[in-house]
């Protein structure tokens, strides 16, 4: 059943990429249990405001877990502590009266801050962009049953096309490293029988294109598949990898 | 080679580079293992190995080229990557907490390996570089472990190499692309196992020598 | 004004090939010569972007979010529709068609309904071909299945993500022609005004919300892929962002505002909990399969529901539509839900929402059948609403989800302004007075894939477009009055957030405008509006600059519109005096309190002419023809 609690909030105050930033403590009162948490800084937000102070800036959209667009570090973990779960969808009920919760951007080169907690994440366009599509003109297609593709392949293909883009796997990794979000795409296009004629030449241009993001590198902390919203499984960094060396080492592809 | 250079530059190419040396070191450790124990034989068994070895002649030679090579891809490429991953986060967290993947292993990889790669330098000269002929291989090191700083500096050192392995280990095969559902559980069990055997096959051998000889 | 809505001549399924024929073609060469605006990323907006730049024009394509894979199509989870036949069980062209203009309670256009059927096929093909991770068969083929009512399996799907996967396919297109060069993409953009000169769109004047500057973007022509207006009842299970501003704005430069009161309400959604409430979130309708639907027979009941024994429970569904029981239509399910709430038997803290009770499937086909077609939807209620619905009934209320309402285009998809398209949600055309489940997609991709590239192509090479700088005189112009309502709405620094004006609008055209209107209740909320907008510009507070990032000054730029829009919408229902699909007028119904429309009357697409602030808009009607299929009074006894 739903009750209130008062909450003591650390949060990154940042006007603009080139402020150094700094921690603001903001008191969040009377949270009812049953809000989301961006619900509860809505609520901080609207007391700023009418104490004539800057609201915190932080993205969202959806509010229903499947845009990407909300996210931010609360207590050290991206998108806060529940598993398989965005920001949106964490409820108040899961802190405890009295809590002090430290809400930081995600970080990494590659995010540089726009303002508070909102990061440009356009990065992750561009990886895209260097190869993650299959290229169909429209008109092009052939009839959808031509070719069949086994049902657990599908699954498979799903399970990776699943990712939602948030930047968390970069946010969490110690090494801010994006190759859970390249291997979701790579996979889920290699998986795909219409995806592969393009295999080699995606696998090499998009590593490319991450590495030239400025992205670290992966080391297999497994941070990213645990901090996943969506649960999606560093298989799919294997089988990026796979993919990879195929396409460097046996394929025509440069 | 432009394509060779360009594959290997890239970030994936780099890990291949880590697994593959790693995979190497990890063969290396088993066979220095392996002889290693013959330390259990007594003395002649042991003496009887590291002549055997010296035998080898060129072979020995191609092998321990190799293994420097393999040291530098591995060192240089470890650092390397330590250095652009720390570069890829300029600014840090205040509060940055596992959910659950790193271990202390994966976490401290650049650390162990640092300390390692000293270790190794000190071990190289301390029982490898060194004259020979008025002793056997056998009592110079039954003297050093005579000295308990020794065993103690050793065994230290065994557990810093074991936890290394217990990382790298799975880490390879994960790079290299096996990562099955069917067989990831037995990569993943045998990644802990090889990191214990590394941390007690070598870290015990120290205190048996000085409990024995 | 006179409405021409460009129907081809000839038979229903021969009015497309025909048209397309005679609709003139740009020579390849010429295609880069025209530049495109494409608003929105949507599906809609990101598969014409794609689309016409893989034939050669010059796009530029702006998005609001960061990101052009974030549009609102990324939540729809149901599935996508196509005349496929392939499970064999007797669709055709012809009977999406006509399901389409039935569901709609036919107030869309058969010729471009039809057209919606026609293309429906070419899409799963497209979209399987870009990578979209349909469900197959174990023999690999796609699957099928039957969604929101229908009587065939004819809806794609994707796990309960087919919107997502949809939109990552389109957008996926997108960036391919991004890196090709021939898309321009402006992320973090919110288009503030059309430019409209000679009568022709020739451009935009947009805020870029990062650095606040206003930008002007010249082209050809303008294409509005900008999504509905649900966002007017402040809760809905629209995303955040969503709002009618560029519509809005197109409409105030003359582009006719088409059945702004058809609005959709979604009965299986989370109900709402407090005042802080941000948005509402919805439950796939599937959960009606197995769902049974009740109340407590008496007012005020506050008993658990394991308490009420069953002879004091009411399933007022099953028993006042026997036939169809829980599974009714989206709108006669809502309604319904609305009237026991409204006499006291609504359950839960707010007593706004009805329960969902699984037991009875639970105990009849086992936890774990129910488990495997529903677990994520449990597990999405269980973390949204802390309870588990497996132990207790769910409870469900419904919330606005989709607006039927749109500007007004001809066949072409092009509005009463030259050279200005709207597509998807934005526009009106397809779905009449109710959308059918899963026929969002198909709308959206059919106008971006297959719509759009044929006819703008007829409007370009048939037109004779004067040169046209941006530093042209409506450019400056419109920047000037886009600062000004900036400076002006940080000016007025009163004492009310601007959420706390949407807020107090949602629930005036909830309590007015929602599942059932009366003209009494219409006409309260009208006046209620005025005021509201009065108070709005004399005390909101929007802090900040206009200068940089400003969260609460986009929002405030969109109630603003809301506000009057609002009213349009309001207007409009006080118009057509009769009920159908969406609109639902207590006054008109029938003994079984269905939607009783008046073909005589109101057979007509109502297109609204902004005709200058402070004045009401004109009401011009385009008549619908129903040549093809027969008007029915719908019943689900």
């Amino acid at each position: 059943m739903s009750k209130t609690i008062h909450l003591t909030l650390k949060i990154w105050r940042q006007n603009g990429p080139g402020d150094k930033g700094r921690f603001e403590t903001h008191p969040a009162k009377n949270i009812s249990t049953d809000m989301s948490f961006l619900e509860m800084l809505d609520v901080v937000n609207e007391q700023l405001t009418l104490e004539d102070k800057e609201p915190i800036a932080f993205e969202h959209d959806c509010r229903e877990g499947i845009c990407g667009t909300c996210g931010t570090m609360v207590n050290g973990r991206a998108h806060g502590q529940l598993k398989g779960t965005t920001l949106c969808q964490l409820h108040m009920r899961h802190f405890a009266d009295g809590d002090t919760l430290v809400i930081e951007p995600f970080r990494a080169r590659a995010y540089p801050v726009i303002k508070d907690l909102v990061v440009d994440r356009s990065a992750l366009d561009r990886v895209i962009q260097a190869g993650g599509y299959i290229s169909v003109n429209t008109g092009n297609a052939p009839e959808a049953n031509t070719l069949p593709v086994p049902q657990d392949r599908a699954e498979r293909a799903m399970d990776a096309a699943a990712c939602i883009g948030c930047g968390a796997c970069v946010a969490s990794c110690p090494n801010a490293s994006a190759m859970l979000f390249v291997s979701a795409k790579v996979s889920q296009l290699a998986l795909l029988p219409h995806g592969r004629p393009e295999a080699a030449r995606r696998a090499l241009s998009m590593v490319r294109a991450m590495d030239a993001c400025g992205f670290g590198n992966c080391s297999n902390h497994r941070e990213c598949e645990k901090t996943c919203p969506k649960e999606i499984s560093i298989v799919n960094i294997a089988r990026l990898n796979r993919e990879y060396f195929k396409a460097a080492f046996i394929s025509q592809e440069n | 080679m432009n394509w060779f250079s360009a594959a290997l530059g890239s970030s994936v190419g780099k890990k291949l580079m880590m697994a593959l040396t790693g995979l190497a070191f990890i063969g290396f450790l088993a066979a220095h293992l392996a002889g290693n124990l013959t330390i259990y034989g007594g003395k002649a068994a042991f003496n009887g190995y590291a002549e055997k070895l010296q035998s080898l002649g060129p072979l020995l030679h191609l092998f321990r080229a190799g293994l420097i090579t393999f040291a530098l891809v591995h060192v240089l490429t470890g650092l390397y990557l330590f250095w652009l991953n720390r570069r890829a986060r300029p600014v840090g967290y205040r509060m940055h907490a596992t959910a659950g993947g790193r271990t202390l292993s994966s976490r401290t990889m650049p650390y162990t390996g640092i300390v390692i790669l000293v270790f190794v330098i000190f071990h190289l000269f301390h029982f490898t570089f060194v004259d020979k002929t008025a002793t056997t291989v056998f009592d110079m090191v039954a003297a050093a472990f005579n000295q308990p700083a020794y065993v103690l500096l050793y065994a230290a050192l065994m557990i810093v190499v074991g936890l290394h392995v217990r990382h790298g280990f799975w880490s390879a095969f994960q790079t290299l692309g096996v990562n099955h559902p069917k067989v990831m559980p037995t990569v993943s069990a045998a990644s802990i196992a090889a990191g214990a055997v590394v941390a007690l096959g070598f870290g015990l051998l120290p205190l048996v020598i000085a409990l024995r000889y | 004004m006179r409405l021409d809505a460009k129907i081809p001549a000839g038979p229903l399924p021969q009015k497309w090939d025909r048209h397309r024929f005679e609709l003139k073609l740009v020579n390849p060469a010429n295609k880069r010569k025209y530049d495109i605006i494409v608003v929105g990323t949507g599906l809609a907006g990101a598969s014409a972007s794609a689309s016409l730049a893989e034939l050669g024009y010059n796009v530029k394509t702006f998005c609001i979010q960061d990101s052009p894979r974030r549009a609102h199509s990324i939540a729809a989870q149901g599935g996508i529709n196509a005349a496929k036949n392939y499970p064999n069980d007797g669709d055709s062209i012809w009977r999406l068609f006509y399901d389409t203009v039935k569901g709609g309670d036919f107030r869309a256009r058969e010729a471009n309904v039809y057209r919606l059927a026609q293309v429906s096929n070419w899409i799963i093909d497209q979209c399987v071909a870009q990578g979209v991770p349909f469900a197959r068969e174990y023999g690999g083929l796609l699957a099928n299945r039957s969604f929101g009512g229908a009587q065939l399996s004819r809806t794609f799907y994707a796990r309960g993500q087919t919107g997502q996967q949809l939109l990552l396919g389109a957008y996926s297109a997108l960036m391919r022609q991004v890196a090709s060069g021939k898309v321009r993409m402006f992320p973090r953009r919110e288009m503030l005004d059309l430019v409209v000169i000679n009568g022709q769109a020739r451009g935009i004047v947009a805020r870029n919300l990062v650095s606040g500057e206003i930008e002007r973007h010249e082209g050809h022509a303008v294409v509005l892929c900008t999504g509905g207006y649900g966002n007017v009842y402040y809760l809905s299970t629209n995303a955040k962002a969503c709002n009618v501003t560029a519509t809005f704005r197109a409409y105030k430069r003359g582009a006719c505002f088409g059945n702004p009161c058809f609005t959709q309400i979604h009965p299986t959604c989370i109900p709402v909990h407090g005042t802080y409430q941000s948005k509402l979130t919805l439950m796939s309708e599937s959960l009606r399969n197995d769902g049974r639907v009740w109340v407590p027979k008496t007012p005020g009941d506050q008993r658990k529901p394991s308490q009420i024994p069953e002879a004091e429970r009411d399933y007022f569904l099953e028993r006042k539509y026997p036939s169809f029981g829980n599974l009714v239509p989206r709108d006669v399910a809502s309604r319904n839900a609305k009237e026991q709430c409204d006499q006291g038997k609504g359950v839960g803290d707010t007593g706004l929402a009805v329960f969902l009770d699984f037991s009875d499937a639970i105990k009849r086909d086992g936890r774990a059948v129910i488990e495997k077609k529903y677990g994520n939807l449990f597990q999405m209620y269980e973390k949204i609403t802390g309870e588990d619905p497996y132990a207790t009934p769910m409870m469900i209320y419904p919330a606005v989800h989709y607006t039927m309402g749109g500007l007004w285009v001809d066949y072409n998809l092009m509005s009463t302004i030259d050279g200005l398209y709207v597509l998807g949600e934005a526009n009106f055309s397809d779905h009449g007075a109710n959308r059918l489940g899963a026929s969002a997609l198909m709308q959206g991709l059919a106008d971006g894939y297959f719509v759009i590239p044929y006819t703008i192509g007829g409007y370009l090479a048939g037109s004779h477009f004067a040169e046209v700088k941006n530093d042209h005189s409506a450019f400056t112009d419109s920047v000037k009055e886009v600062q000004e309502r900036v400076t002006k709405l940080l000016a007025v620094r009163g004492r009310r957030t601007v959420d706390d004006f949407h807020r107090q609008l949602g629930l005036v055209m909830w309590d007015h405008c929602g599942m059932a209107r009366t003209n009494e209740g219409l006409t309260t909320a009208r006046a209620r509006i005025q005021e509201l907008r009065a108070e709005f510009w004399q005390n909101v507070r929007v802090p900040g600059t206009g200068r940089d990032f400003n969260q609460s000054l986009e929002k405030a730029g969109r109630v603003a519109d809301f506000m009057e829009f609002a009213e349009l919408l309001i207007l409009d229902a006080l118009a057509r005096q009769e009920s159908c699909g969406g609109h639902f007028n207590d006054a008109y119904q029938t003994e079984e309190n269905e939607a009783r429309r008046d073909d005589a009357n109101f057979c007509h697409a109502a297109a609204w002419e902004f005709t200058g602030e402070g004045k009401d808009p004109v009401l011009h009607k385009e008549p619908l023809v129903f040549e093809n299929v027969h008007l029915t009074q719908r019943s689900y006894k």
